[in-house]
C-alpha cells in the first residue's frame, strides 16, 4: 500500500521526477563510462609498459632481484618453460641470461646489461622485436648475431653490420669475451633501454658467461596482462618447485603500480564528489516536497496514519527515484561503454607519437562489475542514507500544527 | 682501498728503510699524528717502481679459483697486471696510466678502454673493484685522518686511524678505519658504506720479509654482505726499486708483451 503511495506521489510532479531522475542517470553513466575508460587506458598502459621488456611476470631465483649475479641460476629453464607455457592463460614463456658486461668498438666503450634471449619466445613476451628500426631482430639460427638500442649504438659508433666486442665476467668468475655482429638496432621509446640493454642468442650466451644451459630470468607472456594475473597461483606453484619466485606485474614496475593506485585514487575523490553533490541535490528536490506537502501529511495522520508510515512512504519515493534512475544511468553509461569497447575512442593525439610508446590510436573501455557497479552503488546508498533527514522531518509532524501549515 | 691493492700488487716498500730508521729499536715509541702515520705506511708501498708475483686466490660458496699474475708499477699512477694462469686466463692484462685503465684480452686480440661507468665492477672476478687498482693515494688526498687508539700486538704497537671523507671528495666510502703497525704495516682495513655499516674488510693475514722489508705478504679482502666470499692475494716475490724500462707502462705491450 506505502509503495503504491509513493508511486503515485511520484508522478504528480512528473516534471520534477522526471528531472531528478535524468539527473541521476546521467551521473551513473558518467560514473560506469569513467571507470570502464580508466579501466582500459590503464590496462593498455600496463600491458604497453610490460610488453616492451619486463614481460607481464618473471621467474626469477630467490633473491634476484636485489642481487642479480649470473650465479643466482634457474638450472633447468627448459623443463620449467614448457610447464609454464603449459598453463591456462600463458602463452610463452621466454628464459634469459642477463649478464652486464663492457662493449666496445674501435676505441668506445661502455657497460650495458647483456641479454641472452630465444628470439622466437623473446617475440612474445617483449616488444623489442617490433621496435626495430634497422636491420632486422635476431631470429632462432643466429649465432654471433646481436640488437642493441639505437643510443647504445650511437654511443657506441655501431651500425648495423658492425662488430661489437663483449667483455664481461664468465658465471665462474673467469673472463667472458665474445664478438657479435650487430643484425639490428631497436627504439622501444624507453630511453633507459635504449642505452643499456643488447639482445643475443641465448645458447652463445649461455656459452660465453659459462651457464651451461642455466638461465637467470624467465619472462612470461600471455594474451592479456588479466590472463596472466589469473595464472601466477599456478606459476607460483611452479616456481616454488624449482625453488623460484614470482614477480607480478606490480612488482616488475613498481613505479607504474604506484602511480595508477594514485590516479584512482585523485579520481575516487572526484567520483565521491560528485556522488555526494548529485546525492544532495535528489535531497533537496525531496526535502521541498516534503515542505511542501505538509498540509497533505498532517491531513493523513489526522485519518490516523502513523507518523512513521508516512515517513517510511516519503523514503519509498526517495528510494524508487533512486533505484530507477540509477538502472537508466546504469543502461545508458553500460550500453554506451560496451558499445565504445567494440569501436574504440580515438585519442586526440598524433598516432605516431602513441605508436613509438606501443599505445594504439584507439583506446578501448574495459566494463568489469566494478567499474559498472561502484557509480550505481555509491549514489544508491548516498541517497539512502541522505534520506534520513527527510524522514526526521516527517516523523516529528503533529496534525494540528501540520495541517496549519500555509 | 687502492693503495692497498696497489700494494699488494706492487709490493713497493720503498721508504721501508726510512721507516725503520725513523722507529729506530729502542727509542720510546710515541705514537705520531695519523696523518704521518698514514702517509708513511702508504708511502712504503710506492716504491720508484715494483715488480712482483702473486697469488690470487678467489672464494666463492660455489667455488673457488687460483689465478697467478705478474705486476709492475712506476710511480704513484701507473701499474701493469698481467695474468700467468690458469690457462683460461692467461694473457688477460690490465694496464692503468694515471686515472686511465685499459684490459686485454688474447682471446679477443683486442685492448679495451674502461668505461667510467665500469670502474666499480669486479676485477677478474675479484672482491677488488677497477677503482681498488685506479685510485691509489684516496685514502690518503680525499679523507682527514684521526688517530683513535693504540695497542700492543707480538711486541709491536698498533695504531687504529679513522679515516672521514672531505666534504665532496669523490668517495663511495662513508668511512675508512685502519690498523696500522708501528713498523708501518697495515694490518686492516675497514671500509663503511654511508650508512657507516661496515661494507667490506681487508685483512693482512701474514706479515713476512720481502726484499729485506715487512711486508704483508698474504693479504684477504672480504665484503661483509655476502658471507663465504673473499679474495686472497699471497706475494710470492717481489723486488723493488729496479730500473723498468717505459715501454712497459704502453698500450703496444699491454697487448703484445715483449
Amino acid at each position: 500500500m506505502l509503495a503504491a503511495l509513493a508511486w503515485r506521489n511520484l508522478w504528480r510532479r512528473p516534471q520534477r521526477t522526471i528531472l531528478s531522475l535524468i539527473s541521476i542517470a546521467l551521473v551513473t553513466a558518467l560514473l560506469v563510462f569513467m571507470l570502464s575508460f580508466q579501466n582500459g587506458v590503464y590496462g593498455v598502459l600496463k600491458e604497453a609498459t610490460l610488453r616492451i621488456f619486463d614481460g607481464y611476470a618473471q621467474l626469477q631465483p630467490a633473491g634476484w632481484a636485489d642481487d642479480p649475479t649470473l650465479d643466482r641460476a634457474i638450472e633447468r629453464p627448459v623443463a620449467l618453460v614448457r610447464q609454464a607455457e603449459a598453463l591456462r592463460g600463458v602463452s610463452a614463456a621466454a628464459p634469459r641470461v642477463n649478464a652486464f658486461a663492457i662493449l666496445a668498438h674501435g676505441a668506445r666503450s661502455y657497460g650495458a646489461a647483456v641479454v641472452g634471449v630465444d628470439p622466437a619466445r623473446e617475440r612474445q613476451v617483449s616488444s623489442i622485436a617490433s621496435t626495430i628500426r634497422s636491420g632486422r631482430y635476431l631470429t632462432p639460427g643466429d649465432s654471433d648475431a646481436a640488437i642493441l638500442g639505437e643510443t647504445l649504438a650511437r654511443n657506441l659508433d655501431l651500425a648495423v653490420g658492425g662488430e661489437v666486442t663483449v667483455l664481461g665476467e664468465a658465471r665462474d668468475g673467469s673472463v667472458a669475451a665474445d664478438v657479435l655482429h650487430v643484425v639490428g638496432l631497436y627504439r622501444s621509446g624507453v630511453p633507459d633501454l635504449d642505452r643499456s640493454i643488447l639482445e643475443m642468442p641465448l645458447a652463445r650466451a649461455q656459452g660465453v658467461f659459462g651457464m651451461e644451459g642455466a638461465a637467470n630470468t624467465i619472462a612470461v607472456g600471455g594474451p592479456s596482462l588479466a590472463t596472466v594475473d589469473g595464472a601466477i597461483p599456478a606459476l607460483r606453484t611452479l616456481g616454488h618447485r624449482a625453488g623460484l619466485s614470482v614477480r607480478d606485474w606490480a612488482v616488475l614496475e613498481p613505479a607504474l603500480s604506484e602511480g595508477i593506485e594514485l590516479k584512482y585514487t585523485v579520481a575516487m575523490l572526484f567520483y565521491a564528489t560528485l556522488v555526494v553533490v548529485v546525492a544532495f541535490i535528489i535531497l533537496n528536490t525531496l526535502l521541498m516536497s516534503v515542505l511542501e506537502r505538509t498540509r497533505e501529511f498532517g491531513m493523513l495522520l489526522a485519518l490516523g496514519m502513523r507518523p512513521g508510515q508516512i515517513g517510511a512512504m516519503v523514503w519509498i519515493e526517495l528510494l524508487g527515484l533512486a533505484l530507477l534512475g540509477c538502472l537508466f544511468g546504469l543502461l545508458l553509461g553500460g550500453g554506451a561503454t560496451l558499445w565504445l569497447q567494440h569501436e574504440g575512442v580515438v585519442v586526440p593525439i598524433d598516432p605516431r607519437l602513441l605508436a613509438q610508446f606501443a599505445l594504439p590510436a584507439r583506446l578501448y573501455p574495459t566494463l568489469t562489475p566494478l567499474s559498472a557497479l561502484f557509480g550505481p552503488v555509491s549514489l544508491l546508498a548516498a541517497i539512502i542514507v541522505g534520506g534520513v533527514a527527510p524522514y526526521l522531518r516527517v516523523i516529528g509532524l503533529t496534525p494540528a500544527l501540520a495541517m496549519r501549515a500555509p | 682501498m687502492g693503495a692497498r691493492l696497489s700494494a699488494m700488487i706492487a709490493a713497493g716498500f720503498v721508504a721501508a728503510g726510512l721507516a725503520a730508521a725513523v722507529a729506530a729499536p729502542g727509542l720510546a715509541r710515541a705514537a705520531p699524528d695519523a696523518d704521518t702515520i698514514l702517509r708513511k705506511a702508504y708511502d712504503n708501498y710506492r716504491s720508484q717502481s715494483s715488480q712482483s708475483a702473486v697469488a690470487m686466490t678467489i672464494h666463492r660458496p660455489a667455488w673457488e679459483r687460483h689465478l697467478d699474475l705478474k705486476a709492475w708499477t712506476r710511480g704513484e699512477d701507473d701499474a701493469l697486471v698481467r695474468f700467468t694462469a690458469p690457462s683460461k686466463d692467461a694473457g688477460s692484462a690490465t694496464l692503468k696510466l694515471g686515472r686511465d685503465t685499459w684490459v686485454y684480452n688474447p682471446r679477443l686480440n683486442q685492448v679495451i678502454k674502461l668505461p667510467a661507468s665500469m670502474m666499480s665492477q669486479s676485477w677478474m672476478g675479484s672482491d677488488f673493484s677497477y677503482d681498488d687498482l685506479a685510485k691509489s693515494t684516496g685514502i690518503i688526498t680525499d679523507y682527514t685522518h684521526r688517530l683513535v687508539g693504540s695497542s700492543q700486538s707480538g711486541g709491536h704497537a698498533v695504531w687504529t686511524i679513522e679515516a672521514t671523507p672531505k666534504p665532496g671528495a669523490p668517495v663511495v666510502w662513508g668511512k675508512v678505519s685502519l690498523a696500522v703497525r708501528d713498523d708501518y704495516v697495515i694490518l686492516e682495513e675497514t671500509f663503511f658504506d654511508q650508512d657507516m655499516k661496515p661494507a667490506r674488510r681487508m685483512n693482512t693475514g701474514k706479515v713476512g720479509l720481502v726484499g729485506g722489508r715487512p711486508y704483508p705478504v698474504s693479504m684477504t679482502m672480504s665484503p661483509l654482505d655476502q658471507p663465504g666470499q673473499w679474495t686472497r692475494t699471497d706475494t710470492a716475490d717481489a723486488r723493488f726499486n729496479a730500473a723498468l724500462p717505459p715501454w712497459l707502462f704502453t698500450l703496444s705491450n699491454l697487448q703484445n708483451p715483449r
